[in-house]
């Protein structure tokens, strides 16, 4: 961040900040409405695909919300960017090369090319 | 760094506690991560000698630890080392080379006594993040080193400490805190905090602290290995962190987060919730396990890329390709980790997917190692001690390196899976490897501290037997491994010597190539009544000798590493002095400092004006033109004041 | 010595140290939070149906938490916003306004941390269930301490060895009189060693047992000598037994009568206890101490609030371990109303999916929503509404105004509650919704715990900015307006973690 920041700059970030706060306590509503609510929990009662993917998405977009305008990453120095792309990717491993390992397709086909008989 | 403020630090001394124990000054918490972690590298090879006993010589009582009447509990009724005992040594063994004796040497000895002098900083960027970094891996070591005190003794079930069995270890403890299994977990906590701490304060260092002119590209490979290795600490560690506290929660609270549903204990069933995975346990454990073995690799091949330039006369070759080999291994290094546990059942689309990175992983290896290697090419190498060392260490990773192709493809590994060959492999690469690396900084770095060199006399007695004995360690070990010889068993064999594997002998290459080697026949063995002619099959015989000979090595290793020590101690007070503040006149900023370097490291503010390796420069009056000196055919201010922005764009990553 | 760029940003980088040591600090953190994570998925996906316990989100035992779920999100969300503030109030230096949003920052997080504790301790104590050997489940709570057995012992054997044994903390009340006696090995012309003491604290006993256990030491070393010694020179030697093991009984307390020692041993430290017609109950602990005495009470006392066939094949449900409880105790018509609503509920899934077949996964959580909505109902059986799975909230603490005299009236529905019996022998494992309870038990305590420690962490530094920073503000604003930035750049990640643990631990 820049070390000076001028007045009309700085009311311009606490009216982001305000906004930013306001859109996050609707979205945390939303949120508990597809947890608890009928007519928006989706599919059959319970927790299902449907539920996972919305819920998921909801609280995606208000860590994208922290992150970009709280956090300032909406406008951050280039080496910061860098290495949290690093991060995220192998985030991304972490989370998914270790569930490769209980859905391997191929062990997959063989299991069920020998229990279809 | 003005320089009044710089006199009025130094005026008053501060008191001793503050200069030597809870010091902020990066050479001295340097220096205590190196005095510290070379007393726990004794302590783990105590602890492999007697381990070696127990294989080389089953049936008898240990020499001198059979008379301790305290140590009797750990022994049998004659005096020989029990299985548990074999284990707990060996868990430790591996926990303590690796996370206290090797890391803390590499990464916190070096990386912090000469990263900072090397890009011409005053210190770390958080000077008291060092100290608590260091004192938190304090804490780590000595809850490791008590543990082996505690009436259930230290952990017993590996290294890798894999769930379920470190989780229903030792559970019959009355207080489950103040067991071994247990300790190590909250240990692991301390050193891998501390770790996480100094992985900030390195890359924040090299990042932000670089001195004028000091442009990524003019750093020095050690530099760059250090950054690469501050990430892989960085973002590997955590994921192990997690699996310490839930492999704590199993044992402290009860849950099942490693437990599977209907595990039976001895016997009977183990009373906890179920559902638990131990699989995922070891993808946490190696999530970190494998970046772990390059932070132990990389700190070893950037001092050795130090050396090699500076006793050849010559650049560093392909500086630039191994930076960026350094970084490419540094991010393959993360999606590999799944190649331990082949044998786990995971399915073979993930096993090709991870034999394929392995495979990949092995291109910049072998970059960086050609390049040192090809670095050599042509100079007039002076061999002095360091040199010898850096040198030995080629070949040595090579070998290691190598040895892990076979163990990249998930065919070969389900044979060779938890046998002596992966022993073999590995300690290739951190024994005679790593080990023999940190030996050359040691020699190297030496009279910059203490302004006095090291004996060169004892440092050739120190290196030949060591190079000897190394090998003689570890080469049987892939023999051993071949021939099926499983990686824990406490007898060496000796129970399994009749089930070993025929396929070895029988018909496999490496068998004959072998048998000719030692030239001895069934018909041999059978004259000198080792084995009857039924037995005669059973050719894994002739490899349980390998034992003997290894054990012998290890002992023989032991004896000297003692001109090594002597050499430490006497060299400090009464070694040759040096020439003056650049003995080996080498071109890297750690040379520009006084001897040794003060608190805050440079006199005057130092400037890197050209590139790291500037050896033997056409038309130059020595042959060697440090990064320090001014240029004078550039009489203004050099290239850049500070490296610039548009540089630093198309040249960092990670 | 001064470091660099502790305040100003460096101009190649733009950033000054402590900004690029947060961001690598919580790059760090994201693989923590993302090693949990990933168990989480890991652990929630690898559960393989009818074996292990199911994710229990579909509970309305459960779903109570989710308001303070859903509070807490807001009061981190609103401590964001605060945080932030401060630090624009620094960059306008006003201290005065900075003081006060960061004094609401430290408001919420205190908030925080009290609603978190009301949950653990609401799960902790009154919430437990017990899991049947037949895989049934029972959800309800443990009335009367009942988890724990009691016995009487007359005598404890104690091994010499290893640690001080696990029995210490399990008297009822205080550390009683005893006394201890260890005789050591009998040899030729000598007395055996007797090594006593009387006592009636833990470090009396500690006493005895390392002395005594030195003495085992020693002997054994003596005789193994003698054995290595007698090898070396050629000849054999018969090792005289050592014994191991000592006694301690109860002594004559003030009264001048010894009484027994009343254990209520922990669950996890107990292997097993057994009856015996002619001569003592014998209870076995995990590290090999063996007590003689007599089983005084075993019977869990419990009161019911739903029942989860979830793990039970459904040809099997019609026999489950559960109905033969009831049936033993009266309550045999539970059964028959159970089997009825399933009946309907399943038909009612049939309608809703027509010809597809019904996944297995939605057909056993329907089980569960069914069978407790009209368990809530009282014993009597007249339905209110036609059993709205989705209107009936369970009742936090039902029982908790009535706690006594439940003994007398077991058996008897209160508000709409059944008490029964269970014998031990037909438990598989039970206990409070602790992390022991399951693996969404296990990942939610861990995760949220792991997270509070974050919460209280980031409070503190924060707090330290807001008491300490005067002398800071006053040489040198922009360093403190930096530090709350930074400290700022930490609490949003706190906040960040908890976006995602509400849903994924509350909801879905
Ligand atoms: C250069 C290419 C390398 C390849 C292809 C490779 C491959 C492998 C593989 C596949 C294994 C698993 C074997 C098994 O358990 O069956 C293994 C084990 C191991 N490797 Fe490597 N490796 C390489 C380099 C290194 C380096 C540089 C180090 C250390 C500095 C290292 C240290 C280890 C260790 C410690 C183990 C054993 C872990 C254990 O099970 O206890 N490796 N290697
Ligand atoms: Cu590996």
């Amino acid at each position: 961040m820049a070390d000076s920041l001028s007045p009309e700059e700085l009311a311009k970030h606490k009216k982001s900040y305000t906004a930013v706060g306001i859109a996050l306590l609707v979205f945390t509503c939303i949120t508990l409405a597809l947890g608890i609510w009928p007519p928006l929990d989706l599919g059959v009662p319970g927790a299902t695909w449907e539920d996972v993917v919305i819920g998921l998405t909801v609280a995606g977009v208000k860590a994208s919300l922290v992150a970009l305008i709280f956090m300032h990453l909406n406008h951050e120095k280039s080496l910061i960017y860098k290495f949290l792309l690093f991060t995220f990717f192998f985030f991304l491993g972490l989370m998914f090369l270790t569930l490769f390992a209980l859905w391997d397709p191929i062990r997959e086909a063989i299991d069920s090319y020998y229990t279809r008989g | 760094m003005s320089a009044d403020a710089h006199d009025d630090h130094d005026h008053h001394d501060p008191p001793f506690w503050r200069k030597y124990i809870f010091s902020t000054d990066h050479k001295v918490i340097g220096l205590q991560y190196g005095f510290m972690a070379l007393a726990f590298l004794a302590f783990g090879f105590f602890l492999m000698m007697v381990m070696r006993w127990s294989i080389a010589f089953p049936d008898r009582p240990v020499p001198m630890l059979a008379d301790l009447p305290w140590f009797q509990a750990w022994l049998d009724d004659e005096g020989k080392v029990t299985g548990e005992l074999y284990n707990m040594f060996g868990a430790m063994h591996g926990t303590i080379m690796v996370f206290l004796g090797v890391v803390p040497l590499a990464f916190g000895a070096f990386g912090n006594y000469v990263t900072p002098l090397q890009i011409g900083a005053p210190d770390m960027a958080f000077p008291r993040l060092n100290m608590a970094s260091f004192w938190s891996f304090f804490i780590g070591g000595v809850l490791m080193f008590v543990s082996f005190f505690l009436p259930s003794g230290a952990a017993k079930v590996g290294w890798t400490n894999y769930s379920p069995l470190a989780t229903t270890t030792d559970l019959h403890f009355g207080d489950l805190f103040w067991t071994g299994q247990t300790q190590w977990l909250v240990g692991m906590v301390f050193l891998i905090t501390s770790s996480l701490l100094g992985a900030v304060n390195f890359i924040t260092t090299i990042i932000n602290l670089r001195c004028r002119g000091m442009t990524w590209m003019r750093m020095p490979f050690f530099v760059w290995a250090m950054l690469v290795t501050g990430f892989l600490l960085l973002l590997a560690f955590p994921p192990l962190e997690v699996a310490a506290i839930m492999q704590l929660m199993d044992r402290l609270v009860g849950t099942s987060f490693f437990v599977p549903t209907g595990l039976n204990v001895n016997g009977t069933p183990f009373i906890a919730a179920g559902g638990g995975s131990p699989l995922l346990y070891q993808h946490l454990f190696w999530f970190l396990g494998h970046p772990e073995v390059y932070v132990l690799i990389l700190p070893a091949i950037a001092i050795v890329a130090e050396i090699i330039p500076c006793n050849t006369r010559k650049p560093l070759w392909g500086y630039r390709t191994m930076v960026y080999a350094v970084m490419v291994l540094g991010f393959l290094s993360f999606i590999v980790w799944a190649h331990h546990m082949y044998m786990t059942g995971m399915g073979p689309a993930v096993s090709t997917f991870f034999q394929t990175t392995t495979v990949l992983i092995s291109v910049p290896s072998v970059i960086l190692i050609t390049s040192l290697l090809i670095s050599m090419w042509g100079g007039s190498i002076r061999f002095n001690v360091p040199m010898l060392f850096a040198t030995a260490f080629i070949p040595m990773f090579g070998f290691g390196g190598l040895t892990g192709l076979p163990l990249a493809f998930n065919l070969p590994d389900l044979h060779l899976h938890d046998t002596y060959y992966v022993i073999g492999h590995f300690h290739y690469v951190v024994a005679p490897g790593t080990i023999f690396g940190l030996f050359a900084g040691i020699y190297h770095w030496f009279p910059k501290h203490t302004g006095r060199m090291m004996s060169s006399k004892l440092g050739h007695w120190h290196f030949w037997p060591s190079l000897l004995f190394m090998n003689g360690i570890f080469l049987p070990m892939f023999f051993q491994g071949m021939a099926g010889f499983h990686r824990r068993a406490f007898d060496g064999g000796k129970a399994y010597e009749q089930i070993a594997s025929q396929i070895f002998m029988e018909d496999g290459v490496f068998a004959r190539a072998f048998q000719s080697l030692v030239g001895r026949t069934d018909e041999v063995l059978i004259a000198m009544g080792r084995v009857t002619a039924e037995g005669a099959a059973d050719h894994a015989i002739y490899l349980i000798d390998l034992n003997i000979v290894t054990s012998f090595s290890a002992w023989a290793l032991a004896i000297f590493q003692a001109p090594f020590i002597i050499n430490l101690f006497w060299s400090a007070y009464f070694g040759k002095k040096v020439k003056d503040d650049n003995p080996w006149d080498a071109t890297t900023m750690e040379w520009a400092t006084p001897t040794p370097p003060p608190h805050g490291n440079f006199t005057e503010e130092p400037v890197a004006y050209r590139d790291p390796y500037e050896y033997s420069v056409p038309d130059a009056d020595e042959d060697f033109t440090p990064q320090f000196e001014p240029d004078p055919s550039e009489e203004a201010a050099p290239a850049s004041p500070e490296p610039v922005e548009s540089e630093i764009d198309s040249e960092s990553t990670t | 010595m001064e470091i660099p760029y502790e305040v100003t940003a460096r101009r190649d980088t733009g950033l000054y140290n402590a900004k690029i040591g947060i961001w690598l600090f919580l790059a760090s953190e994201v693989m923590l939070f993302g090693g949990l994570f990933s168990a989480y998925v890991f652990l929630r996906v690898g559960v393989i149906d009818g074996v292990d316990t199911p994710w229990p989100l579909g509970l309305d035992v459960h779903k109570q938490f989710v308001w303070i779920g859903f509070v807490n999100t807001i009061v981190l969300i609103a401590s964001s916003v605060f945080v932030v503030f401060a630090w624009v109030s620094l960059k306008e230096r006003n201290y005065q306004r900075f003081q006060i949003w960061m004094v609401a920052v430290v408001l919420c997080a205190a908030a925080f941390m009290v609603n978190k504790f009301i949950e653990y301790k609401n799960k902790l104590t009154e919430h437990h269930g017990i899991k049947l050997v037949d895989n049934s489940v029972m959800e309800g709570k443990i009335v009367h301490d009942t988890e724990k057995i009691k016995f009487a012992a007359d005598s404890l054997n104690v091994p010499l060895q290893g640690g001080l044994p696990a029995f210490l903390g399990d008297f009822e009340g205080d550390f009683p009189a005893f006394k201890a006696v260890y005789v050591g090995k009998e040899e030729e012309g000598k007395e055996p060693v007797k090594i006593e003491k009387s006592g009636s604290s833990a470090g009396d006993f500690a006493d005895w047992f390392y002395e005594a256990r030195r003495q085992v030491a020693e002997d054994l070393a003596e005789e193994r000598k003698k054995l290595r010694d007698a090898k070396k020179e050629g000849k054999t030697y018969q090792m005289k037994p050592v014994p191991t093991k000592g006694t301690v009984t109860p002594a004559a307390g003030e009264g001048g009568e010894s009484e027994p020692f009343v254990l209520r041993p922990d669950n996890r430290k107990m292997v097993n206890y057994s009856r015996s017609e002619d001569g003592p109950d014998k209870l076995n602990y995990i590290d090999a101490v063996t007590v003689d005495g007599k089983v005084l009470a075993d019977k869990i006392e419990y009161e019911l609030h739903e029942i989860n066939l979830q793990q039970v094949p459904i040809t099997k449900q019609d026999s489950a371990k559960l109905w033969e409880i009831f049936e033993s105790q009266g309550h045999g018509y539970v059964k028959d109303e159970f089997m009825e609503h399933q009946a309907e509920r399943i038909q009612e899934l049939r309608t809703k999916f027509k010809d597809k077949p019904i996944p297995a996964k939605v057909m056993q959580s329907a089980f569960v929503n069914l069978i407790e909505a009209h368990l809530h109902e009282p014993k009597t059986g007249e339905k209110k509404g036609g059993g709205d799975v989705h209107g009936e909230k369970a009742k936090v603490n039902p029982a908790a105004d009535d706690g006594h005299d439940k003994k007398d009236d077991h058996g008897d529905g209160h508000h709409g509650h059944y008490t029964v019996l269970i014998d031990r022998g037909d438990v598989k494992f039970f206990g409070n919704h602790g992390p022991r309870y399951g693996n969404y038990y296990a990942i939610y305590f861990t995760m949220t715990a792991l997270h509070g420690l974050h919460v209280v962490g980031g409070a503190l530094v924060l707090a330290y900015f807001l008491i300490f920073g005067k002398k800071l503000y006053l040489k040198n604003p922009e360093h403190l307006a930096n530090r709350v930035e930074v400290g700022g750049l930490f609490w949003h990640f706190v906040d960040l973690v908890w976006i995602f643990l509400f849903p994924i631990m509350y909801l879905l």
